[in-house]
This record gives C-alpha cells, sequence and structure tokens, in this order.
C-alpha cells in the first residue's frame, strides 16, 4: 500500500505513484475532532495526536501536524498568558519583550527537548511517530529568527524596531532568536518529526523591502539553518507571497521544498522553481468557509491542474485552516486533490 | 517649487527612507515654505500618490505602509505644532482590534494616515467589545467606527463587527454612523466586509484612511 511517505519521496524525484502528495493543516479542527473546547485540547499531546490519527483516518490526506499553536514557541522563551478562543486559534496575551532592555535579559533555553514548556509536543510526537511514523510525514512548525519577534514582542513593535531601530537591539534580538531556532529544529527532529516547517512571513517581500530581505531576511535564514541542514526543511511565509524572491532564496539557501502563499500564481511558482525543488499547489482556505463543495472542487482542479502541466514536483497545500471550514468542504478539497493530482487526469 | 517638494518626498514615502523625507521636510521649511503648506500640499498629496501606487499595482509592502504611516504622523505633528493657528478637525472617528483581536500593526497605519488627515481618531485599544464601540462613537460624535481584525475568527466572530453592525441597526444609528473593516482576512475574501455587514474595508492601512475620509466628508455633506 502506499503511503504519505512514499508520495512525498517521489514528489521531491519528479514522480507520481497514484497521486500527489495532499499536506492538509488541520490544527485547531482536531478539538472539534474530540468534542472538547480548544483550551483543553491544546493542555494534552495525547489529545492533538489522537486527534492528528483520527482527521488523518477520516479525510485521507497525507500528513500529520505536531504543531499545537504557534504561541508555543513564546512560551518556550518566557511567556506566561496565552488568550484562547472557542473558535480559532490562541494568541500570545502577555508579550516576553516588553521593552528593550527585555531584548537583553531574554534567555534562549539550553535544551528544548527537555523544557517544561515542550514536554507536551514531545509526548504528541512520541504518539504520532509510534503511530504513524514513516508512512505519514509528521510536521513540525518552527518560527525563523526574523518572524519569532512578531510574537515575543508584537507584529507593530517588530516592524518598527526594524523599521526605526536601535539597530543594535535588533541584531541582538534577531542573534538571540536564531539561536533559539537551531536549538528548537534539533528538539523536533530528536523528537521524530520529519517536515520541518520554516516559518518566515518576513521573508517575503510583501511584509519588507526587497533591501531589507536582502540585507536581513536571507543571511538570517542562513544562519539559522546552517548547523542543522536543510534535510525535510520546507520554505514556508504564511499567506503572504514568495514569488518575488523564489529565486533568490533557491539560489542561496537551496531548500527542498516551498510552499508559496495562495495570492502567488502557482503557474509561476513552478516555473521559478523550475524542478530545481518540490512546489506546493496552495489553496486560499479562508474562501473554503464560504464556497460551496462544488466551488471548492473547482479551485482545487484548477491549482492542481496548472501546476502539474509544468512540473510532477508538486504538491497541494492549504495555510493554517481556519475553525470555521464545514466538514465537507474539508472532503471536498481533499477528495479534489486526490482526484485532480494525476497526470492521467490532467486536461489539455 | 511644491511640486519638486512632493516628488523628492514622494519618493522617500515609497523607499520607506524616513531619513530624506525629514530632510525634504526640514529644507523646505527652510526655503520657506509653511507648516499649512507642508501638510495639505505635501503629506496629504503624498498619502493620495501612495493610495494611488498600490490601486495601480505598484508593489508596495507592509513596511512601506507603516513607514508612511509613520512618516506622515510625525510630520504632521512637528508642522501641527507650528501652525498659525489650530486647524479645523475634519471629522472624528472610533478604532480599535475586534473583540479577541490583539493585533494593533494595522490600526497604528490607519491612524498614522488619519492624523495626517486632520481627522481626530479616538483609539479604543484592543479586544474591543462591539458595545464600546457604539457607545464611544455616540459620546464622541464619531460618524465612522473602524473595527481592525487580523485573525478569521475575530473578523468574522459574533462579537466583532456583525455585533456592532445588529447595534447601529437596533440603536437606529445606521444613517449617522458608517462602519468600517479592515484585516488580513478581508484581503484573502473581498467579500467578507459583506458578510460580517460593514459599509466598506480596505486592502491596507494607508487606504483605509482615505475610505473613512470619504465617509465623513459624507456625513459632513
Amino acid at each position: 500500500m502506499i503511503t504519505g511517505m512514499d508520495r512525498l519521496a517521489a514528489a521531491a524525484r519528479g514522480e507520481i505513484l497514484d497521486r500527489i502528495p495532499v499536506f492538509c493543516n488541520l490544527v485547531d479542527q482536531g478539538a472539534r475532532e474530540l468534542g472538547m473546547p480548544l483550551e483543553t485540547y491544546f493542555s494534552r499531546g495525547e489529545y492533538v495526536a489522537e486527534a492528528q490519527l483520527r482527521m488523518l483516518g477520516k479525510y485521507g490526506h497525507d500528513n500529520v501536524w505536531s504543531l499545537f499553536y504557534v504561541g508555543r514557541e513564546a512560551e518556550l522563551l518566557g511567556c506566561r498568558k496565552i488568550k484562547y478562543a472557542n473558535d480559532g486559534p490562541p494568541n500570545v496575551e502577555d508579550f516576553v519583550i516588553k521593552s528593550y532592555a527585555d531584548i537583553e535579559r531574554l534567555e534562549v533555553p539550553d535544551d528544548i527537548s527537555t523544557h517544561p514548556a515542550f514536554a507536551e509536543t514531545a509526548h504528541c510526537l512520541e504518539i504520532l511517530k509510534r503511530e504513524v511514523g514513516g508512512k505519514a510525514p509528521i510536521c513540525a512548525y518552527l518560527t525563523a529568527s526574523m518572524s519569532l519577534p512578531a510574537i515575543l514582542m508584537s507584529m507593530e513593535k517588530w516592524i518598527e524596531l526594524l523599521m526605526l531601530g536601535p539597530t543594535e537591539m535588533r541584531d541582538l534580538l534577531l542573534e538571540k532568536c536564531s539561536a533559539f531556532f537551531q536549538k528548537e529544529i534539533e528538539a523536533y527532529r530528536k523528537a521524530g518529526a520529519d517536515v520541518l516547517v520554516y516559518a518566515d512571513p518576513y521573508g517575503s517581500t510583501d511584509i519588507v523591502p526587497m533591501s531589507m530581505f536582502r540585507e536581513l531576511s536571507l543571511p538570517w535564514m542562513k544562519r539559522d539553518l546552517a548547523a542543522g541542514g536543510l534535510d525535510g526543511v520546507v520554505y514556508y511565509v504564511g499567506g503572504a507571497r514568495v514569488n518575488g524572491v523564489l529565486d533568490q532564496v533557491i539560489e542561496e539557501v537551496g531548500f527542498g521544498t516551498y510552499y508559496p502563499g495562495p495570492m502567488d500564481d502557482i503557474g509561476e511558482s513552478m516555473r521559478l522553481v523550475a524542478d530545481r525543488a518540490l512546489c506546493g499547489a496552495v489553496i486560499n482556505d479562508i474562501r473554503l468557509i464560504d464556497w460551496t463543495p462544488e466551488e471548492v472542487r473547482a479551485e482545487v482542479k484548477r491549482l492542481v491542474q496548472r501546476g502539474l502541466k509544468i512540473s510532477k514536483k508538486l504538491f497541494f497545500g492549504t495555510i493554517l485552516m481556519p475553525f470555521g471550514i464545514p466538514d465537507a468542504n474539508i472532503r471536498a478539497m481533499i477528495d479534489a486533490a486526490c482526484e485532480f493530482g494525476r497526470p492521467d487526469r490532467l486536461e489539455a | 517649487m511644491l511640486d519638486d517638494i512632493l516628488r523628492a518626498y514622494t519618493e522617500a514615502i515609497y523607499n520607506a527612507d524616513r531619513t530624506t523625507a525629514l530632510a525634504v521636510v526640514d529644507a523646505a521649511r527652510a526655503s520657506g515654505v509653511s507648516p499649512e503648506d507642508i501638510v495639505f500640499k505635501v503629506v496629504i498629496p503624498g498619502l493620495d500618490m501612495m493610495i494611488k501606487a498600490i490601486n495601480d499595482g505598484f508593489d508596495t509592502n507592509l513596511a512601506q505602509h507603516f513607514m508612511t504611516a509613520h512618516i506622515a504622523a510625525d510630520v504632521t505633528d512637528r508642522m501641527l505644532a507650528q501652525f498659525a493657528r489650530p486647524p479645523e478637525m475634519v471629522g472624528h472617528v472610533v478604532i480599535g482590534t475586534a473583540a479577541g483581536d490583539l493585533h494593533t500593526l494595522g490600526k497604528r497605519i490607519v491612524m498614522g494616515c488619519l492624523k495626517a488627515q486632520m481627522i481626530d481618531a479616538i483609539d479604543l485599544g484592543v479586544n474591543v467589545p462591539a458595545e464600546r464601540f457604539v457607545d464611544e462613537a455616540v459620546a464622541r460624535g464619531a460618524s465612522v467606527i473602524a473595527v481592525s481584525a487580523m485573525m478569521v475568527h475575530t473578523a468574522r466572530g459574533e462579537n466583532g463587527a456583525i455585533k456592532v453592525r445588529q447595534l447601529l441597526r437596533e440603536r437606529q444609528l445606521e444613517g449617522r454612523i458608517r462602519l468600517v473593516v479592515g484585516g488580513a482576512p478581508f484581503r484573502y475574501d473581498p467579500r467578507l466586509y459583506q458578510i460580517v455587514g460593514a459599509d466598506a474595508w480596505a486592502d491596507n492601512g494607508v487606504s483605509a484612511a482615505r475610505v473613512i475620509l470619504d465617509f465623513i466628508k459624507e456625513a459632513r455633506s
């Protein structure tokens, strides 16, 4: 039987076994699956693992996630207050950095794998590895040094520091965030994650000017990844666009997989990647809330076929899917990606 | 001469270059341009040109929007202190993030641009209950409520813009107060503003100030 891992390995070689890999970022939906409030759901690694396994069986996509919520990384760096919602992702409520003196005081844990705030994630990974290791790609979410400050001090204060300085504080924070990233990726690899999503919205020129991308985003990317290497690492910029920097990132960093934003033209992304790496056809998952299943199917078909016309080094993906997406649309999306993600379904 | 100053100032804000923008303003003042002309014939037209560039497909980014607003607010503050007489405020708006939302960047960009337009923007902060938006708008004589939401569940949540609309209807304020929304989810679904009952939305913080200004002018006419 062909597994998700087999499909992913084949796609990376430019081959399709039965269909392209279908990556589905179902995170908050796990709480609904287990019938519990989001705050309860995120309190235990076994809940997250169980929901991921149930959803994998229910929907038939290819991957599982060890991500609880993005603010988890802030907790590893000292955040003590998270704001939970009933219908969406939790958010950092109390920022670790409230003044520049806090940047100087910020301490990067020596060993993240033994940090108490990592314990439930490690437990989740242990279960996922035991149940589907080697069969379904196990994903982890790691924020790049250039983007992590946004959850430590707020987007507003980070962009203010980036654009107005003082540069020595900016650079000190980037140093610490990069040191954290290097320890974090080591911990995730040790715990069993195989797909390491390098989340870097500030690595998109939707967020920063090209000059800053070249002077900061790109060098810090290289530095984050220098020690641990690129094995299993995916370049991801959230909902932002990546096409404007794709060629530079491929040339200078050389990730094996790229995850364009939903506003990128997939045809252009595939042409830019030009078979140098695996690339995602990523749907605008905010629209999945209101589209009909037929509209979902048509959009998935358009995306997948547009990508496949250029190369087989393709997977289907979502951003972090909103909690409010109806179950019927999740099913319609995955079914369509499986159905149209095959060369024999390619229409002229 | 003002055309040259405007051209140089606009180029500086496109480049997110605060130092050059302030140098252009300082040089203009030194050559005798009045503080009123700096605001009304340089800063405000500079914002309009940035909006036009965005609308025309010029590839701008969030950092540029932040700097455009920051520079506009900074220059306006400095010039206001030198005005011959305090300017008349064009109107009032209450602004805040939706219930459950803690993201402040978009709100800050909008407020910076509103300041330059001589609009009194009353900042209600983050995680603002719908009732407070409406109560404060009435108390402050605001003709626009601006709700910023960065996350899907706060943009669409029943305690956010949807409830503001419901309260405006219940209190028969819809003819007097307009509801404007903005934030990432609205960019990914341009029909979303209608779903949550807003009168308008903007794709970015700089353009949002123009949308709000147009509603204020409409209310005054």
